[in-house]
Order: structure tokens, then C-alpha cells, then sequence
């Protein structure tokens, strides 16, 4: 028997400049081109890895608007198998609970996952709580922000987990759930094969219908954070002294401010 | 009813209680009004942590001592915090907005069906409702986001954006609790805890730090860089497009995507001044920094500012200081 992976990947804006809906208060993505969330580019790498030790079969699974095709048919062009977009009007408005409710719904639908692998976090909302959510609402084990990931066997690995001061070494068995750091590896480009393999392969779209899924756990009624306003900080700017002169001048002025003051 | 408690978890590394408990106890009292501030600690039964918690001046630490918290899961404190919500309806629920915090706090977010904010800058209360301040999209953007109608409200906030203090003025009282059911995660194990002599800890808690950008950053820079960070005991933090060089990591990135940073002395080389880096330096107290192009926004951010290169201010700073 083979590996069947999910990875879940989320499409985010390119750019900063991004509009904020008056009315949901929600950025409005649909429009705004969008990339791959870098981190999930990480969580794909390392499946294909895995499926080329063991064999098996990778799905993309992402929630979001029709526009996130593109960031799961770049998915497809890495190397996955099989890609499916979660994508209804009913989604719209999902804070990370309600978005971590639908994926585990339609990770359980696609029935027998051994591997779910996400990215440590997304690079707009910026949250890192969608892997463990999922994980909890899964029942299995979760290793976060983990930076390398050895298989010994198909179903046991053994995961090194990044934290702030020191490191943790974890063993675990399948099924799990892994959030992936920019450490693990470097993700690859698609090849012209897998680019043309993947506009083969059909992407497919599932809604509140296609899913066992309560209609309270999802979209704006399944989300208990509002966001209630919304502003783009203005910065004072410091009073700053330049320094002049050439750049010996300018240092020793900063050393005579600095000794005045105590700093060195 | 949920009571008026904000708890507050305390989070540990080998033994050790790590600073941003301390920074979370201090703004918890700073808002509680007539709330309850409770620390949450979990601890091996030789451990006495809580000594060390008690300075901070919460009203009430809860101890659970148990040995296997020694090298809990996440699972495991996950679903002991969540009987103990169950029991005491807290009001609100605070963590470190670090790997721990932002690895349990959902987990536990999910059993509660409740919401939960991360990496908060900023928090306060409307009567009873937290309102929590979060920047998104490359804190470009600024969030206020409530829970209206869910209990407890939960929030992880960034280390080093509050500071602790210290205060004698209450008695604390700790309550052990020793009827919890521990749930063994199954299928999971951590088998080796290192320390790490990290590199991102110690610039989140530097006094002194050098950054580099990418205007700083060929060979010969680079070299001047570390010697001046020797003489000055300083540690060295980049950008992110630095992270890519082989010499650094995102262990060592300051910014949005990184670490916050709080030093007495923070010295900029060759760093434009982008939003999602100066975010990460907000705290830093004095600023100095170098940019060869005198319209740079990082200037705006700056006590002192020299418009050159800044290898040659490198290499006069290093001969001034011999
Ligand atoms: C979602 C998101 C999150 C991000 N998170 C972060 C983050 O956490 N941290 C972060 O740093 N960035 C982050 N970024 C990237 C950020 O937007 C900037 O791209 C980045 O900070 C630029 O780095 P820099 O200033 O080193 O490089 P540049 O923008 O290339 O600036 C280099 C500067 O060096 C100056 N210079 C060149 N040569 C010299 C010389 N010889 N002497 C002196 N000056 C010289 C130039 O004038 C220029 O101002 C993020 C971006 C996004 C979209
Ligand atoms: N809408 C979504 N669809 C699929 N996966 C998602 C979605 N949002 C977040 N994720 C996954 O969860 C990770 C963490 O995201 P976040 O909690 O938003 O920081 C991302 O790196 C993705 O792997």
C-alpha cells in the first residue's frame, strides 16, 4: 500500500495594496492577482518526496474563491495528482474555524488520508491556525512548524520541530497532520511535462452540497470573529538627526551622542 | 455563565518560564478592571514554577503537576486546558504568540468552538468584550476583532510587544488542581528536546543588534558586520531577502514573517525600511541607521541617519571603537 497525501494550499494577493470590502470587511480577492502561499509550496515538496520514497498519490485541497484554480493548477504543475476546490457562495466569509471545519469535512469525504500537510502559516492573514484546527477537528496528531521530516517506514516518521530556543525531535505514526516551514526544503519548478500533464487534469469543485457539513460551521455563520474595524496604521515618522560629513565624521558624531547618553 | 476570569498560559521550555507569560500577566492586570487575572501552569511535580510567576502579581495560578507534562503534546495540554475552561467558563484566554501558543490555542479553539485571534499587537476590553487589535496582509493592515458571542475569547499575542513588570501589590493565591484526565495522544512522541543556542531568541531578546539588508551584504560586509558584532556584544538580524544567503535563516529574520525585536541599540545597514520589516523594530529604543540613498523610508524610523554606503561607515565605527 502507497501514501495518500492532501496537501492544503491557499492562494494569497501578490501585492499589498489591497482593498478591504466596506461592508464584510473582508479583502476582496477576487480581481487581485494571486500567488501560492510560499509556505504551502514547502508542504507540496515535501509530499512529492514522500511519494517518491513510497509511492501513492498526492490531492491539493484548497477553500476559496473560483480564482484559486490557477494557484491549484501550479500545484498540479509540481507534481500532484489530483486537486480539489472547495468553492460556494455558503464558504464565503469563513474566519480560520469555519475554514478548518470545511477541510477536515472534505478530508474525511476523501476517506483513508494518511498524510495531511499544510504550510506553517499563511502569508496574509499571517494565523497558523488552520493546520491545528483541522488536526483537532481530525482527532490525530500534530507536528507544527516542523523543519525536517524523515520516513523510516510508510506510516512512521520522525519530524524535528523548530521552536524559539530549542528543538524538539518528535516520533509519530500515520495519520497526522504536519505544518511545514520554509527550512524543510527547497520547493522545485514545474517541468514543461508537468505543466502540460496538469491542463489534463480536471480540478474538482465540491460545495456545501457535495460535503457532510453543518450549515452553522460554515462561512460568515460559523465564524465567531467579527472583524469590527478595520484601519492602515499611519506611522509617525521619528525626528531623525542626520549625520554629516564623510563617513569617519559621521561615526564619530554618533559616538560622542551615544557616550553622552550612555548607550556605549 | 462565564466567569470574569482572563487566563493567561504559561508557557515553559526545559524548565524555564519563558518571558512572554510574564509580558501577558503584566498587560492582563493592566486591563482586567474587576476581572480575575489566572495563570495556567503546567508543570513535572518537582517543578516550582510558580514561585517565579507570583512575582508578576497575577490574582490566581493554577497549578497541574503532573510528570508527563514534562514533554507534553500539544493535544495532551489542548484538551486539559479545555476541561478546565469547562469547569471555570473563563472570559478570556491569552497565549505567546510563539510556536507553543500558536500550536495549542487553536487546537483548544476547535474543542471550544470558540474564536480565536493570533498574533494580537494590541488588546483591551469593551466591558466584557476583548477587543483584539491584529495587523494582517504584511502589517499593512490593521484588524479589531471580536467574539461577540462565543466564550472564552481567545488571543495569542507577539512577544515583546507588551513589557513585564514586576509587582508586589496582591497576594496570589495558587489553587493545584489534580483532577484533570490526561488524554495521551496516541501514535505521537517527542523523543529529544535541544536547546538551541538560538539564534532567534537571542535577537528577539538582544540589547544590542546589527541588521543587514540587502544594500549590506557582499563577503567583505559581511565580515565587518560580525567583528562589529563582537566588539559591541551585538547579534547580527537580516531582512528577508536575506534569508536566502547560506551565512542566515528565517531564524534570524526581523519583520512581520519574523522576529520582533526590542534592543537598546539597533544599527540598519543597507535596508530599505519596507512596512513588513519596520513592524519588526518598533520596540527597538535607539535607531541608528545607514543608506546610500537619502529618500529611504527607514529613515522615517530612525534616530540618527547617514545617507553613504555602509560598508565605509562599517569600517570607520570599527576603527573609532579599537
Ligand atoms: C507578506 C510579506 C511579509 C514580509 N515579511 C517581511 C519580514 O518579516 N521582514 C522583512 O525584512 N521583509 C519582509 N517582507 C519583504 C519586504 O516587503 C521587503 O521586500 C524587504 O524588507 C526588503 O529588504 P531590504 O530592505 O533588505 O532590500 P531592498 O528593498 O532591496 O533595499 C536595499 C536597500 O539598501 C540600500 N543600499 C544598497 N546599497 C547600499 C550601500 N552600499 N550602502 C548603503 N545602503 C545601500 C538601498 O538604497 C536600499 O534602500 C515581507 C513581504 C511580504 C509581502
Ligand atoms: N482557504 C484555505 N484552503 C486550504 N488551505 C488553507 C486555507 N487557509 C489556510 N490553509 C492552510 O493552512 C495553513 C495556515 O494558514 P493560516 O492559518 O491562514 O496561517 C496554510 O499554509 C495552508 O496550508
Amino acid at each position: 500500500m502507497s501514501l495518500k497525501i492532501v496537501v492544503c494550499i491557499k492562494q494569497v494577493p501578490v501585492s499589498n495594496n489591497l482593498k478591504i470590502d466596506p461592508v464584510t470587511k473582508n479583502l476582496v480577492r477576487s480581481g487581485e492577482a494571486g500567488v501560492m502561499n510560499p509556505y504551502d509550496k514547502n508542504a507540496i515538496e515535501a509530499a512529492l518526496r514522500l511519494k517518491e520514497e513510497w509511492g501513492g498519490e498526492i490531492t491539493l485541497l484548497s477553500m476559496g474563491p473560483p480564482d484559486f484554480e490557477m494557484t491549484l493548477r501550479q500545484g498540479l504543475a509540481m507534481g500532484c495528482d489530483d486537486a480539489v476546490l472547495l468553492s460556494s457562495r455558503q464558504f464565503g466569509g469563513a474566519d480560520t474555524l469555519a475554514t478548518g471545519y470545511v477541510l477536515a469535512q472534505a478530508i474525511k469525504e476523501l476517506g483513508n488520508v494518511d498524510l495531511v500537510l499544510f504550510g506553517r502559516q499563511s502569508v496574509d492573514a499571517d494565523t497558523s491556525q488552520v493546520g491545528p484546527i483541522v488536526s483537532e477537528f481530525l482527532d490525530w496528531p500534530q507536528i507544527t512548524f516542523v523543519s525536517e521530516l524523515h520516513s523510516h517506514t510508510k506510516n512512521s516518521m520522525t519530524a524535528t520541530r523548530l521552536l524559539e530556543n530549542m528543538q524538539q525531535k518528535i516520533e509519530f505514526q500515520l495519520p497526522a497532520v504536519v505544518t511545514v516551514r520554509s527550512e524543510m526544503n527547497e520547493p522545485r519548478y514545474p517541468t514543461p511535462r508537468n505543466i502540460q500533464q496538469s491542463y489534463k487534469k480536471t480540478i474538482r469543485i465540491w460545495d456545501e452540497n457535495s460535503l457532510p457539513v453543518d450549515a452553522d460551521r460554515i462561512g460568515l455563520k460559523g465564524s465567531p470573529t467579527v472583524v469590527r474595524s478595520v484601519w492602515a496604521p499611519e506611522k509617525e515618522a521619528k525626528a531623525t538627526t542626520f549625520l554629516k560629513g564623510s563617513a569617519d565624521e559621521a561615526v564619530r558624531e554618533l559616538l560622542i551622542q551615544l557616550r553622552a547618553t550612555n548607550l556605549l | 455563565m462565564t466567569s470574569q476570569e482572563i487566563w493567561v498560559y504559561a508557557e515553559k521550555h526545559v524548565g524555564i518560564i519563558q518571558p512572554v507569560t510574564y509580558q501577558l500577566i503584566t498587560k492582563a492586570n493592566e486591563i482586567a478592571g474587576d476581572k480575575k487575572v489566572v495563570v495556567i501552569l503546567f508543570e513535572s511535580e518537582d517543578q516550582k514554577l510558580e514561585e517565579a510567576i507570583k512575582e508578576y502579581g497575577p490574582d490566581e495560578i493554577i497549578v497541574v503537576k503532573d510528570n508527563r507534562l514534562e514533554n507534553a503534546m500539544d493535544s495532551e495540554i489542548a484538551s486539559l486546558m479545555a476541561e478546565l475552561a469547562e469547569r471555570r467558563q473563563p472570559n478570556s484566554i491569552l497565549f505567546g504568540a510563539t510556536v507553543v501558543g500558536r500550536s495549542i490555542a487553536p487546537r483548544l479553539q476547535a474543542k471550544l468552538n470558540t474564536g480565536l485571534t493570533s498574533d494580537c499587537l494590541d488588546l483591551s476590553f469593551d466591558s466584557d468584550l476583548l477587543v483584539q487589535t491584529k495587523p494582517s496582509y504584511g502589517d499593512n493592515i490593521m484588524c479589531e476583532i471580536i467574539s461577540p458571542n462565543h466564550r472564552p475569547q481567545m488571543a495569542s499575542v507577539r512577544p515583546n510587544t507588551f513589557e513585564a513588570k514586576k509587582s508586589s501589590s496582591k497576594t496570589v493565591e495558587v489553587t493545584e488542581i489534580n483532577d484533570l484526565t490526561f488524554k495521551e495522544a496516541a501514535r505521537v512522541k517527542i523523543i529529544e528536546e535541544t536547546p538551541l543556542i538560538s539564534k532567534s531568541d537571542s535577537i528577539a531578546n538582544a540589547d544590542r543588534v546589527i541588521a543587514l539588508g540587502r544594500g549590506s551584504i557582499d563577503d567583505k560586509e559581511l565580515a565587518l558586520a560580525e567583528e562589529l558584532a563582537r566588539k559591541l556584544g551585538a547579534k547580527i538580524g537580516v531582512t528577508r531577502p536575506l534569508t536566502d544567503h547560506p551565512r542566515f535563516s528565517g531564524e534570524d529574520q526581523i519583520g512581520q514573517s519574523g522576529n520582533t525585536i526590542a534592543p537598546k541599540i539597533l544599527i540598519n545597514l543597507g535596508i530599505h525600511g519596507a512596512v513588513q520589516y519596520t513592524t519588526g523594530i518598533e520596540n527597538a529604543e535607539l535607531v541608528i541607521s545607514v543608506n546610500k540613498d537619502s529618500e529611504a523610508p527607514i529613515f522615517n524610523y530612525s534616530d540618527f541617519s547617514y545617507v553613504g554606503n555602509s560598508a565605509d561607515f562599517l569600517k570607520e565605527f570599527l576603527k573609532v571603537i579599537q
